[in-house]
């Protein structure tokens, strides 16, 4: 009989800032910066305290990503940011497609 | 086990520079790159890629995997590393972490395993797991009801010899209701082991759905096709059409057209803010298959005068 387990949302537990950097490989300074670049959250969160930041599955899903880019493309941060928005564009034009009945390929 | 040739994987000859190797690498990861490449099996290249470039842009595992490769191994022939293969050798375990390590082959693992994460050089230290990501696909209903669902996980764990091997385990994951794509669910303590005593990561799925024959999904909101009658549009009726959570009577507004969409409220997914159901209305004209259907599209085409191409000025 396989161990049953429950599944969490991360809506329901969200993400402190020490949290996502451990769980994503990065250090705190890494997403510290990236914030206030305005590439992760959004504008109002530059200048705040960064151990009240909380992040949610947009935030990680976007952390991941950037990640990726600027590693295996030895990336600027903010070009890694703006291939994430790009991609994040295409995904939502994309669902909207689908849901208008179209495919999107 | 199968011998791994890293050096096909990255399409690079076996005198390739460090930079040649990094050039190749980062055409394969822009051509597979998950996100954006139309290949049909682009993740898993994409976990090859970065599984053998792991090993040839790091040094130290590059001439150890070099030395290996010296004992005549034939890519997918069957392999296990002769014993102290590794010996003079040491693994910083720079250019990959643990995260991305859960993600490569048994060959993988049984070469550097042992040697990954900060487990693996501090091993006497109490160390929380490390966490995993993946992700995983449900169907609509999943998201409607709440479901059950098997998962096969492979966890790294160590052998006798102290070697970090990956054994597979399946456990039934409660997926919670309201549940919608892009998010993430987290499975407490199903990430990587602990060490001396700390306790597991936790392993992190992205949220997909499966496509569904009926149901369109946007963010938090479903579309279906309402098929109607031209007399249901024309002169409004009450139709019932199953939905995700049940069969639902619906009022169809006189004089509706094909694409009308008519909104449920909070029928979409049931998120603590639930989405909406969409339903597109779609006009379908019974076949004029008969004398008798014959006669009446005769009888509207002369009493209705109707242009449908009126606003075209032809």
């Amino acid at each position: 009989m396989p161990h049953e387990i429950d599944a969490v949302l991360l809506e329901d537990a969200l993400f402190s800032l020490d949290e996502l950097a451990r769980s994503c490989h990065v250090s705190r300074e890494w997403v510290i910066e990236r914030v206030q670049w305005g590439l992760l959250l959004n504008d109002g969160a530059t200048g705040t305290d960064p151990d009240v930041w909380l992040f949610d599955s947009r935030s990680f899903v976007r952390v991941k990503r950037i990640i990726m880019i600027e590693r295996n493309f030895e990336g600027n941060p903010e070009l890694a940011g703006l291939v994430a928005d790009l991609i994040e564009e295409i995904d939502s034009l994309r669902a909207r497609l689908k849901a208008s009945g179209l495919d999107a390929d | 086990m199968e011998f791994k040739d890293y050096y096909k994987t990255l399409d690079v000859s076996r005198d390739a520079t460090a930079e040649e190797i990094k050039k190749s690498f980062r055409r394969l990861a822009r051509k597979y790159h998950p996100d954006v490449s139309k290949e049909t099996d682009a993740e898993s290249k994409m976990k090859e890629i970065n599984e053998a470039y792991a090993v040839l842009s790091d040094l130290e595992k590059r001439a150890a995997y070099d030395q290996l490769g010296q004992g005549g191994f034939q890519p997918g022939s069957d392999f296990q590393p002769p014993p102290g293969w590794d010996s003079g050798f040491e693994f910083s375990g720079r250019g990959f972490d643990g995260a991305q390590a859960a993600d490569f082959s048994d060959f993988f693992a049984q070469l550097f395993g042992g040697k990954i994460g900060p487990g693996a050089r501090h091993a006497h230290h109490r160390m929380r797991g490390e966490d995993h990501h993946a992700k995983i696909m449900l169907e609509l209903e999943d998201s409607y009801h709440g479901a059950t669902r098997g998962l096969t996980l492979r966890m790294p764990k160590l052998d006798n010899q102290g070697r970090t091997v990956l054994a597979e385990h399946t456990l039934n994951v409660r997926i919670p209701k309201g549940v919608h794509a892009g998010q993430v669910i987290r499975l407490a303590g199903q990430g990587g082991p602990g060490h001396a005593g700390a306790a597991a990561g936790d392993l992190f799925l992205e949220v997909h759905f499966n496509p569904h024959n009926r149901y369109r999904i946007e963010n938090k909101d479903v579309y279906a096709t309402l098929p109607i009658a031209p007399w249901e549009a024309a002169l409004g009726a009450m139709v019932k059409i199953p939905v995700p959570d049940g069969v639902v009577e619906v009022r169809v507004p006189e004089n509706s057209q094909s694409g009308r969409k008519l909104r449920l409220k909070g029928r979409g997914i049931p998120a603590a803010t639930p989405g909406d159901l969409y339903l597109v209305l779609e006009v379908v004209l019974p076949p004029a298959a008969t004398e008798k259907a014959r006669e009446f599209y005769q009888t509207m085409a002369q009493e209705l005068a109707f242009n449908p191409r009126q606003n075209l000025g032809v």
